[in-house]
């Protein structure tokens, strides 16, 4: 038997944070971290653009709901990402990133049954322009 | 003709595979996949609006509409599905009585046919043996199913031979290169939904298996 969760949960902010401006460091040490050797990213400059999936080094303060049941997290999993990217991100950037319960949705599988909660983390620059969109899907049961 | 009668696009929330890709994939494979037409079986969910006759047009190829549902009998394809089944049954429920589907998607005119009835949980074969009672009014079961695991299809012929149930095939593709490999050998020629329901009906079709053929390209490419 999967785990229960209301799906009131879903459309509600769990998290809202505006980070420090982009710096072009940021940018080499992410790319860098991901083995990246072409110059366009590992070589600072000031109109260079992030790597596109620079957004998933974004952390915001929660992780997920306050109100969620205390036993989650100890039989989950990380079931994917899905990333719509934007704008392109640049040194100077100011990113805000909002969380939100976009679905809660049950399935069964062979190995029996799964509840999948899906986050979308919204992602705009300082002009309000979206730079990317985040769907990150965890498994419970 | 030659349809796959379980395919999911990316609608449903475990496919990455467009429909308009998998049109393309069949065209470019026509001489591996002789496939006429598809039917999308997305999970747990169904789009009165959804209309791909635009893409038919432009690829040549039937594409149907059913849908994948979730029961105490495992998983069942719908076929013919109708706004009154859509009000009879929440199709995000994951706890459909099987039976219930069963017999009143006949009653509503359409099929409800248990998909890969070999595998562990979601397979019929395993809530057969646990001692439930055999679902009454299954025409039909998917005896080869694309995605199946080794000895999940050939659990599916005892059960066929047990119970009498037609059998037919779909590719369960939830990527482009899946599309096609399992699919079904129609004797009637089906146009429509409502013809496919007919056809379903008659026992007239059979599994055809196209994966060796698709291994054996993929070896000498």
């Amino acid at each position: 038997m999967s785990v229960t969760i209301d799906r009131a949960i879903v459309g509600e902010e769990f998290d809202r944070t505006t980070f420090p401006p982009v710096t072009a460091e940021q940018i080499v040490a992410y790319a860098t971290s991901t083995g990246e050797t072409d110059p366009r990213w590992t070589q600072p400059a000031p109109h260079m653009i992030a790597p596109p999936t620079f957004t998933l080094s974004l952390r915001g303060k929660h992780f997920m709901p306050k109100n969620m049941p205390a036993h989650l997290g100890r039989n989950g999993f990380d079931a994917g990402k899905d990333i719509e990217m934007g704008a392109a991100i640049r040194p100077g950037d100011v990113l805000t990133a909002v969380a939100t319960v976009h679905d809660v949705y049950e399935k069964t599988g062979r190995s029996g049954s799964m509840t999948f909660i899906v986050f979308r983390t919204a992602v705009t620059n300082q002009r309000g322009e979206s730079v990317a969109t985040i769907d990150q899907k965890m498994m419970f049961r | 003709m030659i349809l796959d009668l379980h395919a999911h696009s990316e609608a449903s929330e475990d496919s990455r595979a467009p429909l308009e890709t998998y049109l393309k994939w069949l065209q470019r494979k026509r001489d591996l996949l002789p496939i006429d037409g598809i039917v999308l079986t997305e999970h747990r969910q169904w789009d009165p609006h959804a209309d791909y006759r635009a893409l038919e047009d432009q690829y040549g190829i039937l594409i149907l509409r059913g849908a994948e549902v979730e029961t105490d009998y495992g998983h069942i394809l719908l076929y013919g599905v109708t706004d009154e089944m859509t009000r009879r049954f929440d199709f995000a429920n994951v706890r459909l009585s099987a039976q219930e589907v069963v017999s009143e998607v006949a009653r509503m005119g359409g099929v409800a046919a248990p998909c890969h009835p070999g595998r562990p949980t979601i397979g019929l074969c395993e809530h057969y043996a646990a001692g439930k009672p055999p679902l009454e009014g299954v025409v039909a079961v998917e005896a080869l199913n694309g995605g199946s695991r080794r000895g999940e299809n050939e659990r599916v012929q005892a059960l066929i031979d047990a119970h009498g149930y037609g059998a037919f095939g779909g590719s369960d593709a939830h990527l482009v290169s899946l599309i096609g490999i399992c699919a079904t050998e129609l004797d009637d020629n089906v146009r429509s939904i409502d013809a496919l329901v007919a056809a379903l009906k008659t026992g007239r079709f059979r599994p055809v298996d196209f994966r060796e053929q698709v291994r054996a390209a993929r070896g000498a490419a």
